[in-house]
């Protein structure tokens, strides 16, 4: 208690020196004051009684000086002269000390790259306006498996009128569209993101020039307007301040500018170049439609001193109306909500979580190679150190002192650290794969920088705190008598094997974790998509609606470019889809089996439009019945192709062809009726990691449904047509814009890309961690070695066999090996259960990688004794001994 | 606690470190009130330097063995007072044993 006060007290002074220094000077004030009193009562006139007392004070700045030191400024001086001793050994010990620095560096950067970007995308709050109060609103349907769905217009309309908790209900359509700008003669494909009218309002975003959309442009107005992007204003149109206000050609019309947006706000995950308002049709509002079809995401500012719970509750209260009121669209329909940086980060987090574990691991490996480097170290200075206690140095001083070289140690790796993370992060963003990261600027700033720094000190503690201890601990007597070996080291001993079991076990956890990914990426590679990508290019292209404006100018376009794409040496065969497979869901709906019962009611299904040759491009069987012909058009009666997946869910006691279905819940007089004709193969719609899903295909000359994209089958490498393909359609019309060109092995590889990024980086942190912990084993069984030379000189001496002295070393390096295997497997367990959401077709307890990964870190701790085994072996037994 | 592994501290601060203690076993006092308690009771022989008084008393206060407050003095004056703790009690019974033991072995090294 009493040790405690006075810790206090010195901790006080120091933290208030400037107090202290006061409050002494009042003390002495006081007490000269009560010596002049004691001699003006003795007799002694006032200036002499005065004259005395400050004679025997023996001047004030002596004593604040000498009060000073005791108060402990000294701790200031004691430190720095620890740093200037700490770096001058380290000097001393050019090998060690750049060994433990890179080693630092290397793990400390490895944590700063991955934390800056885990900062910049999941922690570090979204550049809107209060944006903790902002939450993504969205649909849910049990029946439908629909978690977060987006919302139909007219449940968000209803929703923005009831729902009294929420400020006001911005909107989105989910999918992001594409548009031509057509500027100093040059076609140029836009992408473009539609918002409601106060989508900037609710994110509290105000335009760098101009004025954001109003509420009465979420509808039709009847005017064509526009907000750009910060880039587009400076790139294309040289930061031209009097821009707003003129009309710009997009998509063939002219379209006034009404705002520019500042360069810091960024929407997560969308990046377009131009803004434009829904300008929704007033007369869609009360149609069916309009609260069947969902496509736009909802974002609600909670109102001031409502939680989020509350909101919730309302919003179901509307919910349930809602499902009363319109049955035949809204039965099951539920709704909820999240804050929207988790909803718009939600697919990264988990795995940048991961990565940052991954490199967390990493790091400690490093300290426990480096804690291990400082006690070799500390064993060798035991000498010095016992000899200064002998001589009455304090052993909080030895530790003090070992422990300031661990610290120096540390910041100079942090310092390194910083300068690798800082480019690591530039490497990370330039290497992540497209759309993965929803932020663009990630990058070391203060919050970075705290965080290495508290990083470089806790590991400087990690590390150095087992070397300082033992430094202080040691008994000189003991130490002096030994002369330098023998038992005293065998507690040195034990903790550095100790170390190096760790190292073994940390770095078995990050070779399960990344062995489960690698796994989860074969398994994943080896799934059929249903089609065949080699030999396939695919080309989008925008048609600027104000030129093709009907649908047979758009169908005449297409037939035409199709045609002479199939004159292309090399094509076999070249059609249209509404969507590439292996990319994303697109529209989905209800549909109804003519003449069955209403129990089939409610099933969701995907559909597509396509031309003629879409599926023989792809190479996808045709099972039954027949495939679409050039007299499916227009003026035909309605045919539709379903897929194998939807004949097995719906068809499976019945031929499906000659069926009649129809898009709708509730089938009505107004239904239209379309034939199944027949049966095609099922391909992975959403992406490699999701089941094929049951869908339809129509002809597009039937049922046009958004923009085209073109695939072309040829027998000669996809990327040499791309040129050809190029000039046909320029040559067709210079007004359209090509925006996306890539092989299907390219669509297919992104598909996958996400998952490769993240396995990729893991095994790189498991290998490192691998290669320093077989480091780790190879210093810890050299040390033991030359430590048990004497033992070995003898027994050599003896005549043992050198077999015999190499599997010695071999055994021990192996134990400590299994030791850490048994401990890594226990810790793997725990840690990959977490990954289950990163994994595909492989148990969080996969038998096969543990076994294996148990069995290359066993093999690694014998390979690592194996430089120290031979040495051992050739150990000269006369040298040794005399040695001694 | 006391450090047990520090080195044994010089003889004339340690004295005066003791007297301190002794003194502030009869009642608690300011800086000024020791030093004249230690002339008086001393007769004199013993003169405090006021310069080692004040980074004395620190010292102890650090240890713990003395706690100071301001207070207003029998004079109406302020002035800091400083009282033993529990651990400057105990201090100051084996300080007293290691004065008594310090000097013992100085008579016999003087006697012989």
């Amino acid at each position: 208690m009493d040790a405690l006060r006075g810790l206090m007290a010195r901790l006080r002074a120091m933290l208030r020196g400037r107090q202290a220094d006061r409050d002494l000077d009042d003390e002495i004030r006081s007490h000269i004051e009560m010596e002049t009193a004691k001699n003006l009562a003795l007799g002694k006139s006032p200036d002499e009684a005065r004259r005395l007392a400050l004679a025997v004070f023996g001047g004030r700045d002596a004593a604040l000086e000498a009060h000073r030191d005791v108060r402990g400024a000294r701790w200031i001086s004691d430190f720095s002269r620890d740093t200037r001793f700490a770096l001058r050994s380290l000097r001393h010990n050019p090998v060690l000390t750049v060994a433990a620095i890179l080693t630092l560096a290397v793990g400390i950067g490895a944590n700063t790259a991955i934390f800056s970007t885990l900062h910049a995308v999941v922690l570090r709050p979204l550049p809107f306006k209060d944006a903790g109060r902002l939450v993504m609103l969205y649909e849910t349907n049990p029946e439908r498996g629909w978690t977060q769905a987006e919302v139909a217009p007219a449940n968000f309309f209803d929703w923005r009128e009831q729902v009294k908790a929420f400020e006001d209900i911005a909107g989105y359509p989910s999918f992001g569209t594409t548009t031509v700008l057509s500027h100093d003669g040059e076609a140029q494909v836009m992408s473009v993101m539609q918002v409601t009218g106060n989508f900037f309002d609710v994110l509290g975003v105000r335009p760098l020039l101009g004025r954001a959309f109003t509420n009465e442009e979420t509808w039709d107005t009847g005017e064509r307007i526009a907000m750009i992007s910060h880039r587009l204003w400076s790139t294309r149109f040289g930061s031209d301040s009097t821009l707003v206000g003129k009309t710009i050609t997009l998509g063939g019309y002219q379209v006034r500018v009404v705002g520019v947006l500042p360069q810091r706000f960024v929407f997560p995950g969308r990046d377009p170049d131009v803004y434009r308002p829904t300008m929704i049709d007033r007369t869609y509002a009360p149609q069916a439609f309009f609260r069947r079809a969902h496509w736009l995401r909802a974002i609600a500012r909670l109102k001031p001193g409502v939680s989020e719970q509350q909101a919730n509750v309302q919003l179901q209260v509307v919910v349930q109306r809602l499902q009363r009121e319109y049955p035949a669209t809204n039965t099951k329909m539920g709704a909820g909500m999240r804050p929207l940086h988790r909803f718009l980060v939600g697919d990264v987090r988990q795995p940048l979580l991961a990565l940052q574990v991954a490199v967390g691991l990493l790091l400690l490996i490093a300290c426990a190679n480096v804690g291990n480097l400082l006690l070799v170290r500390a064993a060798d200075r035991e000498r010095e150190s016992v000899v200064r206690l002998a001589l009455g140095a304090g052993r909080g001083r030895l530790v003090r002192q070992a422990l300031s070289e661990s610290l120096v140690l540390s910041t100079l790796g942090g310092l390194s650290g910083v300068a690798l993370g800082w480019a690591g992060t530039r490497v990370l963003s330039a290497m992540q794969p497209e759309g993965m990261l929803p932020v663009r600027d990630i990058a070391v700033n203060p919050s970075v920088l705290g965080f290495a720094l508290g990083v470089s000190v806790a590991s400087g503690l990690l590390f150095g705190i087992g070397p300082a201890l033992w430094a202080g601990r040691r008994a000189p007597a003991e130490v002096l008598k030994e002369g330098g070996r023998g038992t005293s080291r065998t507690r040195l001993r034990r903790w550095s094997q100790g170390l190096a079991v760790a190292e073994v076990a940390i770095a078995l956890v990050l070779l399960a974790g990344a062995g489960l990914l690698v796994r989860s990426w074969l398994r994943v590679q080896s799934v059929d998509p249903g089609f065949a990508s080699e030999g396939v290019l695919t080309m989008a292209v925008s048609l600027p609606p104000g030129v093709f404006d009907t649908q047979p100018r758009r169908d005449a376009f297409y037939a035409a470019a199709i045609e002479r794409f199939r004159a292309i040496p090399g094509v076999e065969q070249a059609g249209t889809v509404t969507r590439l497979s292996l990319t994303e869901t697109g529209w989905s709906s209800d549909f109804h089996v003519d003449g069955r019962e209403r129990e089939d009611f409610g099933v969701e299904v995907l559909h597509r439009e396509i031309s003629t040759a879409y599926h023989d491009a792809l190479r996808i069987p045709l099972q039954r019945g027949r495939a679409f012909t050039d007299a499916d058009n227009a003026g035909a009666p309605s045919v539709v192709l379903i897929n194998e997946a939807l004949a097995k869910k719906y068809f499976a006691n019945d031929d499906p062809i000659g069926k009649r279905v129809a898009f709708d819940r509730y089938p009505d007089s107004t239904s239209f009726w379309r034939t199944i004709v027949g049966v095609v193969g099922s391909e992975r719609q959403a992406g490699l990691e999701s089941e094929s899903r049951p869908e339809f295909f129509a002809p597009v000359l039937q049922d046009e449904n958004g923009p085209r994209a073109f695939v072309i089958r040829a027998n000669v490498p996809p990327v040499t047509i791309i040129a050809p393909a190029r000039a046909i359609l320029t040559e067709l019309d210079r007004r359209v814009a090509i925006n996306a060109v890539r092989p299907m092995t390219e669509v297919r590889d992104t598909a996958l890309a996400r998952r490769k990024f993240v396995m990729t980086l893991v095994l790189t942190f498991a290998a490192a961690g691998l290669l320093l912990a077989l480091v780790g084993v190879y210093g810890v069984m050299a040390q033991l070695a030359r430590g048990r030379r004497r033992e070995i000189g003898i027994r050599v001496a003896l005549g043992a066999p050198l077999t015999d002295i190499r599997g010695m070393v071999v055994r021990r390096s192996l134990s400590l090996g299994l030791s850490g295997v048994a401990i890594g497997l226990a810790g793997s367990l725990l840690v990959t259960r977490t990954m289950q959401s990163l994994l595909y077709g492989v148990s969080p307890v996969d038998p096969l990688s543990l076994v294996l990964v148990g069995a290359t870190l066993a093999l690694a701790a014998v390979l690592a004794s194996l430089p120290t085994a031979w040495r051992a072996s050739r150990v000269n037994p006369t040298e040794t001994l005399r040695a001694e | 606690m006391a450090d047990k592994n520090a080195p044994p501290p010089d003889v004339l601060r340690g004295t005066l470190d003791l007297l301190i203690l002794k003194t502030l076993t009869l009642e608690d006092m300011h800086g000024w009130g020791i030093a004249q308690r230690i002339q008086q009771i001393s007769k004199g022989v013993l003169e405090v330097n006021q310069g080692s008084l004040y980074p004395a008393l620190q010292r102890l206060e650090q240890r713990g063995w003395i706690a100071s407050e301001w207070q207003v003095s029998d004079a109406n004056r302020r002035a800091k007072y400083y009282r033993l703790t529990a651990s400057g009690k105990r201090a100051v019974g084996s300080e007293t044993a290691n004065w008594r033991r310090y000097v013992s072995a100085v008579d016999l090294i003087l006697e012989t």
